[in-house]
């Protein structure tokens, strides 16, 4: 069963206010990782313990900083949104299950290639799922750094769809 | 509330007996001249519309125009779908000026029509042809508390929705063809898009696209349509009064919202798989490039198809297209 499953069905174990919940001990006790399963579910975080928020909000790197710093320091931004990659980037996720379109249409150019800055507000594909079209935004300024899922396939719910850099 | 909305409200109430001119400019609060003036206006519109000196003025036939006044006169206290009713002439999609409503904040519940659309639009940058007059050509804005990925669950309602207002107000019975779109044998008579503005965890706003083949003719479609696009003046044989249709659509809609806000999706969802045509029949589906055969047996509790494939494992189906096999 998928998480998108139980998210949204009424009689459900966890709902999003109980994982906010989740992640702000996460954050409280500087928990890099939680795992959490039972009968019908399983639920995995992890939160980029090797980077700290800059005061205006914007990740950055430094792992002995990181080390050293006091808790209050370490992200203080929502872990959820877009989690990090190995090398720093971050992700942009799915927020449903459906199908991953790169384009509006099969003729039309993608909404985003590699290499090419975008903005908070940059549309960079579309998922759909029953007919519903979501157009995904980048939520943040940075370089598209990778394209992680296939267009026209389907993805699921947190899925990262692209790699990008902040900047 | 504006004069238009209420002087058709009081003819409408009004019947044969119809409402006399002194009392509406009463109750108006504006002078009999006024009121003359406004019914003057609505007979250039193409009201009839009678004055008789013991009845006072007479509604005798209305035109079928949308009339935003008018539909609003017709709809009376609605909870939220309905409470403000734009048309325009033309427009490039109905889709697009909610939009930019959207973006503008405004508050749920507005209804936007188009006579005509120069750039209707179906999935996937597919157009959807709309011609002057013959069709609801319609938006809806709505801002519902909920995580992006219930956002499936309002296709759901919303082709229940459709379904009964055109078997109230004509007596069809159409079908729906998973996920929504609107039916009569294998033949498309309305079509659902809905395009969402969400952040990870709530929605921003969805906007509701309609697309109903009210009163076009056969004829007038392209040859390569024809064997797929029905209309309900078709499937009825005569002309279907739109403004009347459009009344019921908004009525459906405020009604299956209003449950749904309140929790009873199941219930939606049981009418709409009672509805549904796509179930126990051999389907193609289409997602890219990828092309699966099966039958589609179930629908889920999401409303996802469940497809047995020819290898004989069950597929859950949440978007592409489906083709019905003959």
């Amino acid at each position: 069963m998928g998480v998108s499953h139980w998210l949204n069905t009424k009689n459900s174990a966890v709902d999003l206010k109980e994982i906010k919940a989740i992640i702000d001990l996460m954050k409280k006790n500087s928990l890099a990782e939680f795992e959490l399963e039972e009968k019908d579910f399983k639920i995995k975080l992890k939160r980029p313990i090797g980077m700290v928020s800059s005061p205006a909000g914007t990740m950055v790197e430094d792992p002995e900083l990181t080390a050293f710093a006091p808790l209050s320091r370490q992200l203080a931004s929502s872990a959820a949104p877009v989690s990090a990659a190995s090398n720093g980037d971050a992700e942009i996720k799915s927020p449903m299950i459906g199908t991953f379109y790169r384009a509006p249409s099969p003729d039309a150019a993608p909404y985003a290639e590699v290499g090419v800055e975008v903005g908070p507000d940059t549309v960079v594909c579309i998922i759909e799922a029953m007919k519903v079209m979501n157009e995904i935004k980048a939520e943040r300024r940075g370089i598209i750094t990778a394209v992680v899922a296939e267009n026209t396939k389907p993805v699921e719910f947190g899925q990262p769809l692209f790699r990008i850099r902040p900047i | 509330m504006h004069t238009d909305v209420l002087i058709l409200r009081a003819l409408r109430a009004g019947g044969v007996n119809g409402a006399s001119g002194a009392l509406l400019a009463k109750e108006l609060g504006v002078s009999r001249a006024a009121v003359w003036n406004r019914i003057e206006e609505l007979r250039r519109f193409g009201y009839d519309i009678e004055a008789s000196p013991h009845a006072g003025y007479v509604l005798r036939a209305s035109p079928d125009v949308l009339h935003g006044e008018d539909l609003l006169a017709r709809l009376g206290p609605v909870r939220s779908i309905g409470r403000d009713i734009r048309v325009f002439a033309e427009t490039t999609s109905t889709n697009d000026v909610v939009e930019k409503l959207a973006r503008d904040g405004v508050a749920e519940g507005i209804v936007v029509f188009a006579e005509s659309q120069t750039k209707g639009r179906g999935r996937l940058g597919r157009t959807w042809l709309s011609p002057a007059g013959q069709g609801l050509w319609c938006s809806v804005l709505l801002r519902p508390r909920l995580a992006p990925q219930a956002a499936t669950q309002l296709t759901v309602i919303t082709a229940v929705a459709v379904a009964r207002a055109i078997e109230k107000h004509t007596g069809l019975r159409p079908g729906i063809k998973w996920p929504n779109d609107i039916v009569f044998g294998d033949r498309k008579a309305a079509g659902i898009l809905l395009e969402l503005g969400a952040e990870l965890d709530h929605i921003r706003h969805v906007i509701l696209g309609i697309g109903l083949d009210v009163n076009l003719r056969s004829a007038d479609l392209p040859e390569e349509l024809r064997d797929v696009v029905t209309s309900l003046s078709e499937q009825a044989g005569e002309p279907i009064d739109r403004p009347g249709l459009a009344t019921a659509l908004i009525q459906e809609l405020d009604t299956v919202y209003t449950r749904f806000l309140a929790g009873d999706f199941h219930e939606l969802s049981d009418e709409w798989m009672r509805r549904c045509v796509t179930l126990g029949r051999r389907v193609t589906l289409h997602v890219g490039d990828r092309i699966v055969a099966g039958r589609a047996e179930a629908l889920d509790d999401e409303g996802a198809l469940l497809l047995r494939t020819e290898h004989g494992r069950l597929e859950r189906v949440v978007g592409g297209d489906v083709i019905l096999e003959k």
